[in-house]
């Protein structure tokens, strides 16, 4: 450091060192810029992500079009690629929405529906329209829904009838009417009959071996991802912070023996170890919080422990006992505010770690039963058709990274402002 | 001779040679520096075994149980808790278990052809040292040069491109990474195969020694084999490695640039060294001291991503073996193999602080 102190102007620098010793955990986040450079919107912009993944996690059924055990459409659908069902096709200026909007009352003509000679969609058509219709019978709803089906021959020849009136609205695979959508500028198609959920707009991210919208699981997996990072690193600071201050403050035969078992556990590969807590206490969200939190236990005690040491030593926690403070009194108010920059630095970067570790776990099977929307579940799942389905293990590996990279930059960034010493400029 | 007590005797031998000849040669300080260590080491297992012990005897979940499923009579569950000892009290199971791991009986396997575990073991672990091996040096490469060049170039582009490496390094989930390898190389363009050892109609023509594929096609100079070997290890290889670079980078990165504000650096420059033996031949030396201590504590990382590693690329090592074991509830395997893995991080940890305390003559209890 002493380089580059007399690089900057003096009062400058005399400045900011003095600022430095008496401020606090906020005023060192927002002024750390103007003493050191300390890059504030880095801990600003992970932050943001931080709260954004926090709140999909809080309300995904908000965010996720569908249900996460949803069955929704074809299996292996790629991200965009349209579920070919049948569906309706009208004119743009249309008020048919559905195959519903047709009913009419009992004593009325039926309405025409335009379909292909033979094809799955007329199929389709009638078993859909008396499905309806014993619907609309048991609602008493007074309506019927008994359409007459008009057939073509060609899906040109439908397309052209429903284009020039003939028939209201016509029933194709979608897949038909997009070959010849071009040329029709004037119709468009509708919801698909058979399927409520499977919009003509396909799925942004496909969808999974069973017709699981891919993009909804990975909204509905932010939520496990967020309760097991927090819970365990909770766990873990509650465990690890007292620990760590008695030890270090008190010493002795207690702090060497702790000591000894910390480092022991700190050494010992973690994902291993939660492996073998979760295959012993079998797969649940709250033993893969356990495990993990046992994990990192270690992590905090060291670096409480350490700080504690260092601060101990301080004039100012002499001169409290000197003038008799207690034991409880040097620990929470003297020594306890010291080590909470280290926290925050090491909290973020454990829940980063918690994620990755909570996902490794379901990825080999032993982290959250089969039931609950996990990205390591799905991972694992979508292994299996590595060959074809590539969608399938691109998108949670992601969303893991994104969030893992977002927690880490977030301890990042509180590093470089509380530990400028990192940061020699 | 099996494959287990040759790779120990072509590891442990020299290794132990060596100690013996530091420890006569070395100074008083840093013979007591070794003996405090080993000391250290011996209650580190003890602590690490107790946990093991703990885990899978004292924690709630009952192992006979799930091992013989819903079939399973109690007159089934009482005469496999007496085959494993475990209507013994708990103390005494204790011990027994203390003194299987001293003498590395683990028992026989409780699945399949119910084989000695250690045996089953000794086949694995070549495999898992084959891949860990090359990883760690690829690993190793990359965090020094990249790390050090970073350093030497402060603030350019090519030092924060190296920054965000390691950031998004680390925060890579493993399996996902080697499964998009597996998709890119393996899939898209069927580079390189994406599973197993060796090409299973080549490898039935190797003469098995060491169970390392490398050293035994070596060996026999069979080399169609080896080329097999070696296509089959890039892709576990390279997830492995850098996976464990990003720390390494970031690591050598800080040291050097700390080195680099030396004063003995400021002299080597106004002495007109030019500035790339400054950095490669003066700094990084003594910058790589506090890395080295780093390798020790990768290990964790390592033998953890090995696990992972092995399961997405159907590797037949350790940690193929103790997924496979969990899934199969074969729950001596599974505590043989944590064991096994406590006692190897024990090993490594002393090691590294071994050769640490060479390195840097401070490191004196």
């Amino acid at each position: 450091m002493s380089s580059t102190e007399e690089k900057t102007p003096n009062s400058k620098s005399e400045s900011w060192k003095i600022d430095l010793q008496q401020a606090g955990f906020v005023r060192r986040l927002f002024q750390a810029r103007k003493w050191y450079g300390a890059d504030w919107w880095f801990v600003a912009i992970s932050t943001a992500m931080v709260m954004g993944f926090i709140f999909v996690a809080l309300f995904p059924g908000m965010l996720a079009p569908y249900n996460f055990d949803q069955i929704v459409g074809t299996s292996f659908l790629a991200p965009g690629e349209y579920p070919d069902l049948p569906v309706l096709i009208t004119r743009s200026d249309s008020t048919i929405k559905t195959l519903r909007d047709l009913a009419g009352p009992d004593n009325t003509e039926p309405s025409k529906v335009g379909v292909i000679q033979g094809s799955p969609s007329a199929v389709a058509v009638n078993e859909q329209s008396q499905q309806v219709d014993a619907q609309l019978v048991s609602e008493n709803s007074g309506l019927r829904l008994r359409p007459r089906l008009q057939r073509f021959v060609t899906a040109k020849e439908l397309l052209d009838a429903v284009n020039s009136g003939q028939v209201p609205v016509g029933v194709t695979n979608l897949s038909e009417f997009n070959l010849l959508a071009a040329d029709y500028p004037n119709l468009h198609s509708g919801s698909s009959i058979t399927s409520e959920t499977a919009t003509a707009g396909g799925f942004a991210l496909g969808t999974n071996d069973v017709g699981q919208d891919v993009f909804s699981r990975l909204i509905w997996g932010t939520r496990v991802a967020i309760i097991v990072g927090f819970s365990s690193s909770i766990i873990s600071l509650l465990l690890g912070l007292p620990l760590g201050l008695l030890a270090g403050y008190f010493g002795g035969t207690f702090d060497r023996l702790l000591s000894l078992v910390m480092d022991s556990l700190y050494a010992f590969p973690g994902l291993i170890l939660a492996i073998a807590i979760t295959a012993v206490l079998g797969p649940s969200i709250y033993n893969v919080i356990v495990a993990i939190a046992v994990l990192y236990i270690p992590t905090y005690y060291r670096i409480v422990r350490g700080q504690t040491l260092q601060v101990k030593e301080e004039v100012y926690i002499e001169a409290a006992r000197s003038i008799g403070a207690k034991r409880s009194e040097i620990l929470w108010k003297y020594i306890y505010p010291n080590v909470i920059p280290s926290i925050a630095i090491i909290f973020s970067v454990n829940v980063a770690d918690a994620i990755l570790t909570g996902a490794g776990l379901s990825f080999l099977g032993l982290g959250m039963p089969p039931t609950i929307a996990d990205w390591g579940i799905d991972l694992a799942r979508g292994q299996r058709f590595i060959q074809s389905a590539w969608w399938l293990i691109t998108f949670p590996g992601i969303a893991i990274m994104v969030v893992v990279l977002a927690f880490t930059m977030m301890g990042e960034g509180l590093m470089e402002i509380f530990n400028p010493k990192l940061r020699e400029r | 001779m099996s494959p287990i007590a040759l790779i120990v005797l072509i590891i442990g031998a020299p290794a132990l040679i060596l100690l013996l000849y530091i420890f006569i040669k070395g100074s008083m300080g840093l013979r007591r520096y070794i003996l405090t260590r080993i000391g250290l080491t011996l209650p580190m297992i003890f602590i690490l075994a107790t946990l093991v012990f703990f885990v899978m005897h004292i924690l709630p979940g009952d192992p006979v149980r799930s091992a013989l499923g819903p079939k399973g009579t109690p007159e089934m569950v009482e005469h496999m808790r007496e085959n494993l000892g475990l209507n013994r009290p708990l103390i005494v199971q204790y011990g027994v278990f203390l003194k299987d791991m001293v003498t590395l009986n683990f028992g026989n396997s409780l699945i399949g052809g119910h084989r000695p575990i250690i045996d089953e073991m000794s086949e694995r672990f070549p495999a898992t040292l084959e891949l860990v091996i090359p990883a760690s040096i690829l690993a190793l490469l990359i965090g020094i040069i990249g790390g050090t060049f970073a350093a030497s170039k402060r603030k350019s582009a090519s030092d924060y491109l190296l920054r965000i490496y390691s950031v998004i390094i680390y925060s890579l989930p493993i399996f996902w990474f080697g499964l998009m390898l597996q998709l890119l190389f393996g899939i898209r363009l069927n580079w390189l195969p994406i599973s197993g050892r060796i090409d299973p109609v080549i490898g039935a023509s190797l003469h098995r020694q060491t169970n390392m594929y490398l050293i035994d096609s070596l060996l026999s100079a069979n080399w169609p084999a080896l080329g097999s070997v070696l296509t089959h290890l890039v892709l576990p290889t390279v997830t492995l490695g850098l996976i464990l670079s990003g720390v390494f980078v970031r690591m050598t990165r800080i040291n050097v640039i700390e080195t680099l504000q030396a004063d003995y650096i400021a002299a080597a420059r106004a002495r007109g060294i030019r500035e790339q033996v400054v950095v490669y031949g003066h700094a990084l030396k003594n910058a790589m001291i506090p890395v080295i201590t780093l390798i020790g504590l990768q290990v964790a990382i390592l033998l953890a991503g090995a696990v992972l590693t092995e399961t997405i690329f159907s590797w037949p090592g350790m940690g193929g073996y103790l997924v496979q074991r969990i899934s199969a509830r074969d729950y001596t395997a599974v505590q043989s193999v944590i064991t096994m893995f406590a006692l190897l991080v024990a090993i490594i940890s002393l090691a590294v602080d071994i050769i640490y305390s060479l390195l840097d003559p401070r490191v004196r209890y």
